[in-house]
């Protein structure tokens, strides 16, 4: 497609098509880390404790990293950042593989994949879709990534437990560390010529942080996306548990994992389209509501595997459709010179929430015995993100022209 | 003639799409893989 034709110099094509690989890549490979934890630890005699703990970290590391992956992003483009990310990426899978002491674990699963993650996922991907592809199409291009990196996650679980079975866990990592670095060849289709001028070619780094932390807009935003992790994160790792607790087989958990990893997908890409053409803080809203419903039908209803069948569909289908609304809401209201790093503070938010799902979760199991009250603190917290949303205006920032 | 061929190009790309949904499902159920995800899977816990 040629630039002088429009005002975006790649096409949408090759954005969606590298951007989505990327992504599918950089997510999917991520998702199945848990595989590990009985190979890695009976092979190196450490605890539990030890892998958890590295992979609480690279949550925290990615979120505390992603304004400034993203803000290096914005500023001297995506496709640097994505290539640097690719190779802390393939490094970290390498250490992870390689580490013999839990220090060296840390730096491997912990540091270096969560630097790893904050610059090859949602948040720089994002900052090119925003800047090259029309605003009443940017929602539904968001969705398409995001369902991209749905199906990573999907795909990768049976693709890296088949791996780990076939040529063992250490091969399979090494395997998965050449795999990342494709992530760098796909990065030069998100090659961006130059800034592209929007009016706010003057407004510092700062001057867009501070404008955008002090927008009340962004502050429910960023309220909500907690929720959003803490849900996610929650469900993600401690069903399985609860539903060994009610006497449930492995079986099931399996068959709810792959069904909120099928629907997962579906909803990823519907909330993308639908949020083109509608409200997005409603869409938001209305997500954050479903899951609260989600969770309340869960739990009182008599527990058997049809239940949690009907569950994991519901809440697979809820599951990651936040993040292009979320993403495209910030584009919507800041414009997109920002918008990797203004998604990765929002992101932050939704990763301190993740870190709180996991650890609330199992510290009130020790003390309660059972998961009953997490489970109702996440439903008030979904009916909390539901009212926190409403009132966010998409209405764009108006700023004084440049002198 | 062109809306037709556009809309048969995007029921083929949501056909492809639901296909390849299906199939990564399917390699969930098998037997073997799916009672090896299991194990690995709960022994997490």
């Amino acid at each position: 497609m040629s630039s002088a034709a429009t005002p975006y110099p790649l096409s949408m094509r090759q954005v969606l098509i590298c951007g989505a690989a990327i992504v599918t890549l950089s997510m999917g490979v991520r998702h199945g880390f848990g595989l590990w934890l009985q190979p890695i630890t009976i092979e190196r005699g450490w605890s539990r404790e030890t892998f958890s703990f590295a992979l609480a970290v690279q949550n925290l590391v990615w979120g505390l990293f992603g304004p400034i992956a993203g803000g290096l992003a914005d500023r001297w483009g995506a496709h640097r950042v994505l290539i640097i990310g690719s190779f802390f990426y393939a490094a970290g899978l390498v250490v992870m593989g390689l580490a013999t002491t839990g220090a060296g674990f840390l730096g491997g699963a912990g540091l270096l994949l969560g630097i790893a993650h904050s610059g090859t996922t949602y948040a720089v991907v994002y900052g090119v879709i925003g800047r090259n592809v029309a605003p009443e199409r940017r929602s539904w291009a968001m969705g398409v990534a995001a369902a991209a990196g749905s199906f990573g996650q999907f795909l990768m679980v049976p693709v890296e437990g088949g791996l780990i079975s076939g040529i063992g866990w250490q091969d399979t990592l090494f395997v998965l560390a050449c795999i990342v670095l494709v992530i760098a060849p796909l990065a030069f289709g998100l090659r961006e010529p130059r800034r592209i001028g929007e009016g706010v070619a003057q407004q510092s780094v700062g001057a867009a942080v501070r404008e955008a932390t002090r927008h009340p807009g962004f502050q429910l935003l960023t309220a909500g996306y907690f929720v959003c992790g803490f849900q996610v994160v929650f469900i993600g790792v401690h069903l399985p548990s609860y539903l060994k607790d009610h006497g449930l087989g492995p079986d099931v958990a399996t068959v709810a994992l792959a069904l909120i990893g099928l629907f997962n997908v579906v909803g990823t890409y519907i909330a993308g389209s639908l949020g083109g053409r509608m409200s997005k803080p409603y869409l938001l809203a209305g997500i954050y509501a479903l899951r609260s419903m989600a969770i309340v039908a869960f739990i009182l209803t008599p527990l058997s595997p049809w239940s949690v069948y009907v569950f994991a569909a519901a809440i697979g289908f809820l599951w990651l459709s936040t993040v292009p609304l979320t993403s495209g809401i910030v584009a919507s209201i800041f414009g997109v010179r920002y918008l990797s790093m203004l998604a990765g503070f929002v992101f932050l938010s939704h990763q301190l929430g993740s870190f709180l799902g996991v650890w609330l979760g199992g510290l009130l199991y020790d003390r309660t015995g059972s998961y009953d009250v997490v489970w109702w603190i996440a439903v008030a917290l979904g009916i909390f993100a539901a009212v926190v949303n409403l009132p966010i205006r998409e209405r764009a920032i108006v700023r004084p022209a440049p002198a | 003639m062109k809306p037709i061929g556009r809309k048969k190009r995007v029921v083929a790309g949501y056909a492809a799409a639901a296909l390849a949904l299906l199939a990564v499902f399917a390699a969930y159920l098998r037997p073997e893989l799916a009672v090896d995800l299991a194990n690995q899977l709960w022994s997490c816990f």
